[in-house]
């Protein structure tokens, strides 16, 4: 019997399902082999009680999205991240850097909105183990490809654990410190080819920080090239606001 | 009687709910509960350098992604009184067009037409009718590839800053994507044909409409916000004045009013005030859509977003011929950070979006705001299932929930971006 997925997202932007959109045509050509059970985005019906592999894109922000999550973590056998948010907090992540209820004030005023049982947002570690992870703000769709493959095949889950400087040397792109700019491929975690970087811009460190990731060379790295103190922290904080907070 | 509870709407972008209660011919209760969890995009910018902002508010949809990032990067570059090239406008408005093809083709086929044709998703189409699912496709795919010869990818474009950008695409590729583009003009067209023989409710939405317009364009990219009914047409940037926002106990995306009243966004209200700017394969495939102007039939959302896909292919083509025969840079223009403040518009594929923000000396961020389309759109959503409902309540149970959602679905929400 071909495994039942489904797709689900916490908090997000979508833009990771919206990458799954944008594979339909190799969707297609899986569906003989998955029975795609439940994706909000791209059907009716309900969810089912019962399913092999679940999707999750998104981060961690409210009472029932750890419900949902500890739920679904007792009915897949394999639990799949997508995107930076399911992974390493992401950007949904920099709220949690000062008091939820302040910044809710910022947004609603006095005015009360539904958002009940908001929390701090975390990626889906803090709750339950994850089984295969697929970085990126959004994520890139041949990597999604490869580790669904890999999922079906039985294979372990293989993230890059260098950071991306590796990528831009391969490539011949010049290194933005040697025109004094600053940029998070440093200690960004390797897999995108250095896309941005490839672009003329700078890494944003979308894929998290690379466990082989040397910080504090980094930083006097960046102090060398001109850059303030700080400031690479600091820019860390967009993606990886998350890591703070656990702390 | 009536009466539907749907929860976590199928088909949509994000998470709501829909709660109809008709007896009696009375509506007892009308809601469209938006469960979506607020992420407080306004609230993260604040401390942060300004160019952050492009990155972190497109995060809140990775539907319109483009949009987002563009608006951002205006919005700046009038707060920091930056002047960009007109070649970096066209390269602009290609990364938007690259969005509204991706976001119409995806809406039209993906998560608007099962409805019409009676089935749950679009997967079994690619079996019964393999012809239309290849046509969403080659549309869906050359939106994403035009956006991301521009901008680097299809989600969240990375080459777009405030100044200009970081790299340029290669004169061949764009050569060669002007002969896709205008390749695309049966397809498009057929897409009009389609969506115009599917039967819509003879319904009228009494909502205000609102849209960019400006005087030599079919507004997409920037322009004046005008008022159908009204009348009126502001500067854009103005819009805190006109546009009122009230935070409602049943959704955690804020409720929109123009002079008191519900308003539309969207294909409708651009075409109702921008038909005039269509050029002519946008006028042929208006032709073949069966719409009189004006209309205040939500359900007409669909098949003039058709029409916009017709038109924005030919002219995406006409923009590519004038970068590659005009020259000059789309290279970042130096400026010097200074304090000020400055707001900005651009027709995302569902609505105008407006972005606004305030920078101080060191160019940090001291206030952020953004109002989204579907956000504009929820009131008007609410008035028109209010008004819509008793008309169909002795349908069967089944058909009324099914043009309750169609009508939603024809708004093409987006929940992301109305929280955000």
């Amino acid at each position: 019997m071909a495994p039942r997925l489904v797709v689900l997202s916490l908090a997000s932007d979508f833009g990771c399902q919206v990458q799954l959109t944008n594979m339909t045509e190799e969707l297609l050509d899986v569906l003989g082999l998955v029975d795609l059970s439940y994706w909000q985005l791209a059907t009716s019906g309900h969810m089912p009680d019962d399913y092999d592999v679940a999707i999750v894109e998104g981060a961690v922000t409210t009472d029932e999205h750890v419900d949902l999550l500890l739920r679904v973590r007792e009915t897949a056998a394999v639990v799949i991240a997508i995107g930076a948010c399911a992974n390493i907090g992401g950007i949904p992540a920099i709220a949690g850097l000062s008091d939820l209820d302040d910044r809710y004030a910022v947004v609603y005023g006095a005015g009360e909105a539904v958002a009940k049982g908001r929390r701090t947002p975390l990626p889906l570690d803090a709750f339950v183990k994850v089984d295969y992870h697929v970085h990126g703000c959004p994520i890139d769709t041949s990597e999604f490809l490869r580790v669904l493959s890999g999922v079906l095949l039985g294979l372990s889950d293989r993230v890059p654990d260098m950071t991306m400087c590796a990528s831009c040397k391969t490539q011949e792109t010049v290194c933005f410190y040697d025109h004094g700019e600053m940029c998070l491929g440093l200690v960004t975690r390797a897999g995108c080819g250095a896309r941005c970087p490839s672009l003329g811009r700078a890494c944003t460190g979308c894929r998290g920080i690379a466990p082989d990731a040397n910080l504090a060379s980094a930083r006097q790295i960046a102090v060398r090239s001109g850059r303030p103190v700080g400031e690479l922290d600091n820019a860390l904080l967009i993606y990886n606001a998350a890591k703070e907070v656990r702390v | 009687m009536a009466r539907l509870t749907i929860e976590h709407v199928a088909r949509i972008e994000g998470h709501g709910n829909i709660t109809v209660d008709v007896t009696d011919g009375i509506v007892r209760d009308i809601r469209m509960d938006i469960v979506e969890p607020a992420r407080f995009f306004e609230s993260m910018v604040v401390g942060r350098r300004f160019d952050d902002a492009p990155l972190i508010t497109s995060r809140i949809c990775g539907i319109c992604s483009p949009n987002h990032v563009i608006t951002s990067i205006k919005a700046l570059e009038a707060a920091l009184g930056v002047e960009v090239s007109e070649r970096t406008k066209l390269l602009r408005k290609l990364l938007v067009y690259g969005s509204y093809l991706q976001n119409h083709a995806t809406h039209l086929y993906i998560l608007a037409a099962p409805d019409y044709v009676g089935l749950p998703n679009v997967f079994p189409l690619a079996v019964s009718h393999p012809e239309i699912v290849e046509r969403a496709l080659r549309l869906k795919k050359l939106g994403n590839d035009l956006t991301t010869l521009v901008g680097g990818r299809p989600v969240h474009p990375v080459t777009a800053v405030v100044g200009g950008f970081t790299s340029e695409p290669d004169l061949r590729d764009l050569a060669a994507y002007r002969d896709l583009l205008l390749g695309v003009a049966g397809d498009a067209l057929a897409t009009v044909e389609l969506f115009a023989s599917f039967p819509v409710p003879d319904f009228s939405s009494a909502g205000e409409m609102l849209a960019l317009v400006a005087d030599d364009d079919y507004a997409i990219y920037d322009g004046d916000t005008a008022a159908l009914d009204a009348g009126w047409r502001r500067p854009a940037a103005e819009y805190r004045e006109f546009i009122g926002e009230t935070v409602v106990g049943h959704s955690n995306a804020k409720h929109s009013t123009v002079g008191g009243r519900p308003f539309l966004v969207g294909s409708v209200a651009r075409m109702n005030l921008s038909a005039a700017r269509l050029n002519d394969a946008g006028r042929a495939a208006f032709a073949a859509s069966g719409v009189t102007l004006p209309t205040r039939n939500p359900f007409h959302a669909n098949v003039l977003q058709a029409v916009e896909l017709a038109d924005a292919s030919a002219r995406c083509a006409g923009y590519i011929e004038r970068l590659l025969e005009m020259g000059g840079t789309s290279a970042p223009q130096p400026f010097k950070i200074r304090a000020g403040a400055g707001g900005s518009a651009t027709e995302a594929p569902r609505g105008t979006l407006y972005h606004s923000y305030a920078v101080d000396d060191d160019g940090l961020i001291t206030h952020g705001d953004v109002i989204t389309p579907t956000a504009q759109n929820l009131a008007n959503i609410e008035a028109d299932m209010r008004d819509f409902a008793p008309t169909i309540a002795d349908r069967p149970a089944e058909e009324f929930t099914l043009l309750i959602e169609e009508l939603v679905r024809a708004y093409d929400p987006c929940l992301s971006c109305a929280v955000h």
